[in-house]
């Protein structure tokens, strides 16, 4: 079956084309986006559990955006009576008018911006889904989180307790202007298993999980995760911590994938190359890593927890080669920053929820499969680790530094995982240095849409990465 | 919809139920430089409830919470009391009550309009003193008056308004062709316009000497000291393990009286803290907000937390804290600087893990002092653990919103991770 539209959206169309067309009098663009998402999220513990039907992404508003005179504004509200869209439009005017009187009294001027284009497109897109989270039995899955959580404790090394987590979201979005009128909805679900273990005073924990743009059918392979959390949980207590320095080192498809995010995601996001913040801005058609390295970003390159069919700006989806055999080719743009770089957007405009401003902001972003084994690529090395389990990281587009929170390394000494284990690990360096040193892929590839990205400290969507095993060199301690 | 949602609660069948309504007005600006990128208004109310229904024997109590939309039909919301209902049947917690209504002394909040918190702001950023070398890149201006209503079945019933704001702002400092930017994010209740314009300044300072960084040195392990923000991730550490939520959890093994800080350290949750955006009469459970001694020269005192976490424990007169004052430096900030020490003033991004104790950023600028010598430093990484390095810290303070804590710390034994030259 396909996801349904939601039938409140549909229900305040009218309204919001009337909204439209008033305002349309005063401003020389105008568009409104409108959500309606609903969804669940378990949480059962040994010594806690917990339900609510809220997640990162439930949300049900809107948000009308006006340009004029070069300057654009935005309005984000929630209380509003469909039957009389004209109070909407006085509301919003007079809220514009407030900011503008303060503007005028501070002396501000506009970063001077022509309106956005209203190409003509209708689109309505419902995505399949085997099952919706409104009609999923919630009594079989606490039952069965339960029993999997009693399961880990008894099968767990120094367990104190296992949380398994799961949340689905049924996404609904309209976005319309005078001559755009794009509908969609899609499912999208998210499991975990976090056990935490406590021996000789030292606290370990670990998150192992599932999601994708599925229903929640998607929880049945949890079950599968549950020896490989307990196996983490094992090397975690006997860890050591790592010498600090320079190592060969291969990352599993979720290190890649933090790697591709934090190294090149947020550093070709171009609402940075408008504020100068972005190296990438100047190395377009230049060489950024090793002949290996090609890397994808967009909607429509994976079908993950963030594949959308249109933006929050109401931008089509896109697949962006981003680095293509070590050359950055492109980054990826929301539809404002487009104009102001003379550039076409890349389906990459996204709100935290109707709230929140558009930033330009990651989708799927992956590292491209090579040709060699896992096997290979740990035979071809003399020392270094094999670096699994991501727990963080934050970007650094202005100077490409990197810094990724790693769960834990497996030495490898001439060839051989030696056994040994080290954790945590910091992973630093200088992003063209890591790309650059990139000298094997392996021929699979995974990706991985658990959590969630902020901009800076904020603004957090969801997001998806990965990519192959991928060997290179870099710093860890 | 409060009255209509009330009745439709009273009605619902539920053992209890909490309903908090927040009505937000917001005002953000958006600037690339000095130039307007772009102006918001959020205009939106908030409602949210939880459900409480007691297992048939009585040992269990489950809830179940969901936002209930303001377009929400009455259809609508019934069918969701009803599934809230059924969903807190299947939650089986052990038994706690919700509060009970207490005396709760309002605060003596001056609220300003939303213009003028915006406004106060806008002319701040217009006195930082930039120069050709160093200049501000961008900033964001979120301000918020927030109206919170809460109401339970036990008869609270309480109403607060009170102000919230944030500024990010990027700095460059530049040299030639070199440029570097360094990243600020302020929050608290109105704007603090003297101290975002010296913080900003010392920014600009920062960033100069960004531009004339080398490599951090391969140091094995090193004292390091933190005179920034990064100091509140360590001491949130030792609020966060504190928490009832934590201890029930045995996620955090500190057992009241015991020595968890070798230190002299002192942790309070205060009921406010000047300008901070957590100064709340009543946490978001109704519950008081007073101040309360949590750690004592290093020694666990209480803990704190939600209804739930705190009636497991048996606390009495609980609440979820947002204010922590840290005191009991025995040193002067300069007599914490001696030796051989790492001060680092910016990181990507420092993290205490509250669970593991782990600690780990990578440096963005820091000074290496050595004897007499001072390099200013960057790239590589701290890392080290909470329960193995000592901690010291000075008598003066300061204050990042919600947080009073020494104005330097000091992490004796960290791992430093350089980049050696060869």
């Amino acid at each position: 079956m396909n996801a349904p539209f939601s039938s409140y959206l549909q229900s305040i169309a009218p309204c919001m084309k009337q909204v439209i067309s008033l305002l349309g009098a005063s401003f020389d663009y105008v568009s409104i986006l409108s959500t309606d998402s609903v969804g669940w999220r378990i949480a059962i513990g040994q010594r806690s559990k917990a339900v609510t039907n809220s997640t990162m992404t439930t949300e049900r508003g809107c948000v009308i955006r006006v340009c004029r005179d070069g300057l654009y504004g935005e309005y984000a509200f929630n209380h509003f009576d469909p039957e009389h869209p004209e109070q909407i439009a006085q509301d919003a005017m007079a809220a514009f008018r407030a900011q503008r009187e303060l503007l005028s009294l501070t002396g501000t001027r506009p970063y001077a911006t022509p309106a956005l284009p209203d190409e003509p497109c209708d689109l309505f897109t419902e995505f399949p889904v085997q099952e919706l989270p409104e009609t999923t039995d919630q009594e079989a899955l606490i039952e069965r989180f339960s029993r999997l959580s009693d399961l880990a404790m008894e099968k767990g090394e120094h367990l104190i307790e296992c949380q398994v987590t799961a949340q689905s979201t049924h996404i609904s979005k309209m976005f319309l202007s005078a001559h755009r009128d794009l509908r969609q909805s899609y499912v999208y679900s998210e499991g975990s298993i976090v056990p935490i273990a406590f021996h000789e005073g030292k606290n370990v924990y670990t998150h192992v999980s599932v999601a994708g743009r599925e229903g929640p059918e998607i929880f049945a392979a949890l079950e599968g995760k549950l020896d490989e959390s307990l196996e983490i949980i094992h090397d975690l207590l006997r860890a050591e911590r790592i010498v600090p320095g320079e190592y060969d080192v291969i990352t599993s498809p979720e290190v890649t994938g933090l790697i591709a995010h934090e190294a090149f995601g947020h550093g070709v996001e171009m609402d940075m190359f408008v504020k100068h913040r972005a190296l990438g801005s100047s190395y377009i058609g230049k060489r950024v890593g090793s002949d290996l390295v090609t890397m994808h970003e967009g909607a429509k390159c994976a079908v993950n927890v963030t594949s959308y069919a249109f933006d929050d700006e109401g931008t089509l989806a896109g697949d962006v080669t981003e680095i293509d055999h070590g050359i950055l080719r492109t980054g990826i743009c929301d539809a404002l920053s487009a104009l102001r770089l003379g550039t076409q957007p890349t389906g990459n405009g996204k709100r935290q929820n109707f709230e929140h401003k558009v930033y330009t902001r990651m989708t799927n972003t992956l590292f491209d499969s090579g040709t060699s084994s896992l096997e290979e690529m740990i035979r071809s090395v003399s020392h270094g680790y094999l670096l699994r389990g991501m727990q963080s990281g934050m970007e650094d587009p202005k100077h490409w530094g990197i810094q990724c929170i790693v769960e834990r390394g497996y030495e490898i000494v001439d060839g051989r995982l030696t056994g040994r284990v080290v954790s945590p690990l910091i992973m630093t360096g200088y992003v063209p240095d890591l790309l650059g040193s990139v000298s094997m892929l392996s021929s699979d590839r995974e990706v991985f849409g658990s959590g969630g990205c902020g901009k800076g400290y904020k603004e957090w969507v969801k997001v998806a990465d990965g990519g192959p095993c991928l060997k290179t060199r870099a710093r860890l301690g | 919809m409060t009255p209509y949602l009330l009745s439709l609660l009273r009605t619902s069948g539920a053992d209890a139920w909490e309903l908090t309504e927040t009505r937000t007005e917001g005002w953000e600006f958006y600037f690339i430089r000095h130039a307007l990128d772009q102006h918001r208004v959020r205009n939106v109310t908030h409602t949210s409830v939880r459900v409480y229904k007691k297992s048939e024997d009585g040992a269990f109590l489950g809830s179940a919470s969901s936002e209930i939309h303001e377009s929400a039909t009455e259809e609508e919301t019934r069918e969701l009391l009803s599934r809230l209902l059924f969903q807190a049947s299947l939650v089986r917690n052990p038994v706690y009550t919700l509060n009970e209504p207490r005396p709760v002394e309002p605060l003596q909040l001056d609220l300003p309009d939303i213009s003028s918190m915006a406004r106060d702001f806008m002319e701040a950023m217009q006195q930082i003193p930039e120069t050709a070398g160093e200049s501000i890149n961008s900033y964001e201006i979120f301000v918020h008056l927030r109206t919170r209503h809460f109401m339970n079945s036990n008869g609270i019933d309480l109403t607060e308004t009170s102000p919230d704001s944030m500024i990010e702002v990027v700095v460059n400092a530049r040299a030639e062709e070199h440029e570097i930017e360094l990243y600020r994010a302020y929050t608290s209740g109105t704007c603090s316009k003297d101290d975002l314009i010296r913080d900003l300044t010392d920014t600009l300072r920062f960033g100069r000497d960004r531009l004339h960084t080398v490599p951090t040195p391969p140091l094995s392990t090193a004292p390091v000291i933190l005179s920034t923000s990064a100091a509140v991730d360590v001491y949130r550490y030792f609020a966060e393990r504190m928490g009832a939520a934590m201890k029930y959890r045995r996620l955090s093994d500190w057992e009241i009286g015991q020595k968890v800080c070798d230190a002299n350290l002192t942790l309070e949750a205060v009921r406010t803290l000047p300008n901070s955006s957590g100064n709340h009469a009543f946490d978001p459970e109704g519950a008081p907000v007073r101040d309360l001694l949590l750690i004592e020269n290093g020694t666990a005192r209480a803990f704190w937390g939600s209804e739930q976490y705190a009636g497991y424990l048996g606390l009495k007169d609980a609440f979820i804290a947002e204010n922590f004052r840290v005191s009991g430096g025995t040193q002067d900030a300069d007599a914490l600087r001696t030796g051989n020490y790492l001060e680092v003033v910016e990181f990507s991004d420092f993290q205490v893990n509250s669970m593991t104790g782990d600690i780990a950023g990578e440096i963005r600028l820091g000074y290496w002092h050595e004897g007499d010598r001072t390099t200013i430093v960057s790239g590589g990484s701290v890392s080290g653990n909470m329960r193995e390095t000592p901690l010291s810290f000075s008598k003066e303070t300061r204050q990042y919103d919600t947080c009073l804590i020494p104005s330097v710390t000091r992490l004796e034994t960290m791992h430093i991770t350089g980049i050696d030259p060869a």
